[in-house]
């Protein structure tokens, strides 16, 4: 499987006709910036950091968990990146017969799917931290009727797998689990992911350091989560630290994610959990 | 008994010690009748060749054959006898068989005649049956033993003297089998057979003059094939939802290649592109031998798919993104086995591990209900694990500090508890109630913790466990 190279354009042989390479290049460009259109995430202090603006599109991502334990912070900020992918807009009238096909087009979600592949053993330095719990995806404004989850039994089939969806082009974002990936394999993950312009996040190990051909690279940390004035838990906060950006610099923020209206938000009160553990004593003397 | 044996003078029903006197180069082996119905099997399979319905003998037929429905492809080989001729050629030049054949209008007859005819491979003209039958023993029927017996005892030795008597004692008389017997056997009612693989819809065949090895040429003939089929299927307005592809080696075996479609699909090349990944994975099992010499392609399962009209308009086509979709699921499908590609389906259970299920995907999505305001855990764990060293204010009260895997949490804050009671109407003895708490660490790790029974009424002695994280 060799790799579509986004046409060739022989520039020696346009070389004489000046007008000819212009025309070219303009037919290219519109492409490349459709491709790299950024996914922002909502929160101007990270979207105006990032040098596209947001997560690029088309491109490899990776996300890596603190510590072990942050495993689930890891996979909340996957999940709330995706539910800020929005489905395409409701396809106007078409020059179809008004009966087409309703059966077959009823028996997908209209809404391009999100594809996760995860090894069957889970991921492995990691002890088996449960699987995704379709309510607690809902509970985190992700549908959860939208998710394909595809089991893999060893490494080579989850980067098969990865790259299969990558290149169809047909879910609206690829998430993969994998342990360790060389520069090579990063690249042609990359390549594919730029090819079809379909973000691909990988959940890598806490302990990765190695270089790849990432866009970006997320290390995600638990933070106390937000809480209302009863002491209950109202959004959650996560500690996030590009560690590795293309084009960008790193850089660090805590912030709180909103599942209802699918934005992040900078973490507000950071250090005051006196507060909070006040009020949860006081609701736990109610309760009691 | 094989011509060796006969020669020897052995006969079906000797003693051991007998049978070892008259041949002292008799070998003993155990019978194994698992081991032989899965030959018979392998043998229809590969006799699907010459027909799709291929169903081999059950106990009470003898288990040592099967039957051929070759009604409309007798003509693809020059008619009956040549297919006859064709067929013990093949069984004994592939598999050292001499076989018995025989052709009839019902399986009944046919049955017999390959049984007692006198010569090894015999077709019966339509409407012939009583005439042939007659000169036959009884045990041309296919009775139980005793049932033989019997009639033995009352002096019916042939077919032919049960036919002219009158029903209704024998009805009186004997079980129903001997009725339905005679019926079967002369067309008076249908027998059913059970084909040994789920004969297809539509069906294309291909004989190779050269046995082919290469996957290459494999996937060529494959589609190839799947060309014919398509003119058929575009007639009918279906499409394929479920294909098999048979491989014929040449030293008699057959390799069986099961292709499932979200979509019903006419595109040649996405079945080819199938194949190619099925054949990637067996590449490693199957082998090639001496080649195929025959391959096979069958809709085991066609849908209705009205053509349509291809887009003027627009590339970016929402029904062209949902046939990309379900041309994914089909090729992880293929490579990654049925059950690898799951979608989450919401249960109507309030238990966290049964309030949800991973079915293959098949299918319409099931939507999911609006989230409630109750906490839920983004990693539910497989099975609840025990949290060790819980202390808690008072007993019914929240937690503060557990130790789960070998890490001890301090708990700043926690929420509930949120009580959920076991389904009674599902086991005869209780279950006892869990009060959940959401509970987090200093650290900002959250966890999803539950005590089981309530003190007092169900437990003396609650037991804490570790059932989820929250993101």
């Amino acid at each position: 499987m060799g790799f579509a190279q986004p046409n060739p354009v022989p520039i020696a042989a346009l070389a004489r006709n000046r007008a000819a390479v212009m025309e070219e290049l303009r037919r290219l460009i519109p492409r490349m910036g459709e491709q790299r259109k950024p996914l922002p995430l909502g929160l101007a202090a990270i979207d105006s950091h990032l040098p596209d603006g947001g997560l690029v599109c088309g491109a490899l991502h990776e996300i890596v968990p603190e510590t072990e334990s942050c495993i689930a912070a890891a996979f909340g900020f996957i999940a709330a990146v995706l539910a800020r992918i929005s489905s395409p807009p409701p396809p106007g009238p078409r020059l179809r017969a008004p009966e087409w096909g309703r059966e077959q087009q009823a028996r997908l979600p209209r809404t391009p799917p999100l594809l996760f592949v995860t090894p069957a053993h889970g991921l492995r330095p990691y002890r088996p931290h449960g699987r995704l719990h379709g309510h607690g995806l809902n509970a985190l404004g992700l549908d959860p009727a939208r998710l394909i989850l595809v089991e893999t039994a060893h490494r080579k089939e989850t980067l098969w797998a990865m790259e299969e969806a990558v290149r169809s082009a047909a879910p609206a974002a690829v998430v993969g689990a994998i342990d360790t990936l060389d520069l090579k394999m990063s690249q042609r993950l990359h390549l594919a992911a730029t090819d079809a312009g379909v973000p691909l996040v990988l959940l890598r190990p806490a302990s990765t350091l190695e270089s790849s051909a990432a866009a970006t690279r997320w290390r995600i940390g638990a933070a106390q989560a937000a809480r209302d004035r009863f002491g209950l838990v109202t959004q959650p906060r996560w500690h996030l630290q590009l560690e590795r950006c293309r084009n960008g610099r790193p850089g660090q923020w805590v912030v709180e994610y909103d599942h209802v209206a699918h934005c992040f938000s900078l973490a507000a009160a950071l250090a005051d959990f006196s507060r909070a553990r006040g009020a949860g004593e006081k609701s736990i003397k109610q309760a009691s | 008994m094989n011509e060796a044996a006969e020669a020897a003078g052995l006969a079906t029903g000797d003693l051991l010690a007998d049978a070892r006197a008259k041949a002292e180069f008799l070998q003993v082996r155990d019978a194994d009748p698992v081991a032989d119905d899965a030959a018979l099997r392998r043998l229809a399979l590969w006799a699907t060749r010459y027909t799709p319905t291929a169903s081999p003998w059950n106990e009470d037929n003898g288990a040592d054959g099967f039957f051929l429905d070759i009604a409309g492809s007798a003509h693809l080989f020059g008619g009956e006898e040549k297919l006859l001729a064709d067929l013990a050629s093949r069984l004994q030049k592939n598999f050292g068989l001499s076989a018995r054949l025989a052709v009839a209008d019902t399986p009944g007859a046919a049955w017999a005649l390959s049984r007692f005819h006198k010569s090894p491979s015999c077709v019966l003209s339509s409407g012939q049956e009583a005439a042939a039958l007659a000169p036959l023993p009884i045990a041309a029927l296919r009775l139980k033993p005793e049932t033989r017996s019997v009639l033995r005892r009352l002096g019916f030795k042939t077919v032919g003297s049960l036919l002219d008597k009158p029903r209704a004692p024998f009805a009186a008389r004997f079980p129903t089998e001997l009725l339905r017997r005679v019926d079967q056997a002369l067309g008076r009612i249908d027998e059913p057979l059970v084909p040994v693989v789920a004969p297809p819809v539509y069906h294309a065949l291909r004989y190779l003059i050269e046995p082919i090895f290469t996957h290459d040429a494999i996937i060529a003939h494959a589609n190839r094939l799947m060309q014919t089929l398509v003119h058929v299927l575009t007639r009918d307005d279906v499409g394929a939802r479920a294909l098999r592809l048979c491989l014929y080696n040449v030293d008699g075996a057959v390799e069986i290649i099961d292709i499932g479609l979200t979509l019903p699909t006419r595109n040649v090349s996405h079945v080819a592109r199938l194949i190619e990944l099925k054949l990637e994975v067996l590449a490693a099992t199957c082998d090639a031998g001496f080649g195929f010499e025959a391959i096979g392609l069958a809709v085991t399962c066609a849908e209705p798919m009205p053509a349509r009209q291809t887009e003027l308009t627009s590339a970016a086509d929402d029904g062209d993104r949902t046939e990309r979709c379900a041309s994914l699921i089909d090729a992880l499908r293929q490579r990654l086995g049925p059950h690898s590609v799951r979608r989450f389906e919401p249960v109507a259970s309030h238990l966290p591990e049964r309030a949800e299920v991973l079915p293959p995907i098949d299918g319409e999505a099931t939507a999911w209900p609006e989230p409630e305001q109750k906490p839920r855990p983004l990693l539910l764990l497989p099975h609840a694990e025990p949290a060790e060293d819980v202390t808690a204010l008072v007993p019914d009260g929240p937690p503060r500090r557990f130790s789960w895997r070998g890490v001890t949490y301090d708990i700043t804050g926690a929420q509930g508890p949120e009580r959920i009671g076991a389904e009674w109407w599902r086991h005869r003895e209780p279950k006892p109630t869990r009060d959940y708490y959401l509970v987090e660490d200093s650290a900002g790790h959250r966890f999803w913790l539950f005590r089981e029974g309530l003190y007092g009424r169900e437990t003396a002695q609650a037991q804490w466990f570790v059932h989820g994280l929250f993101a």
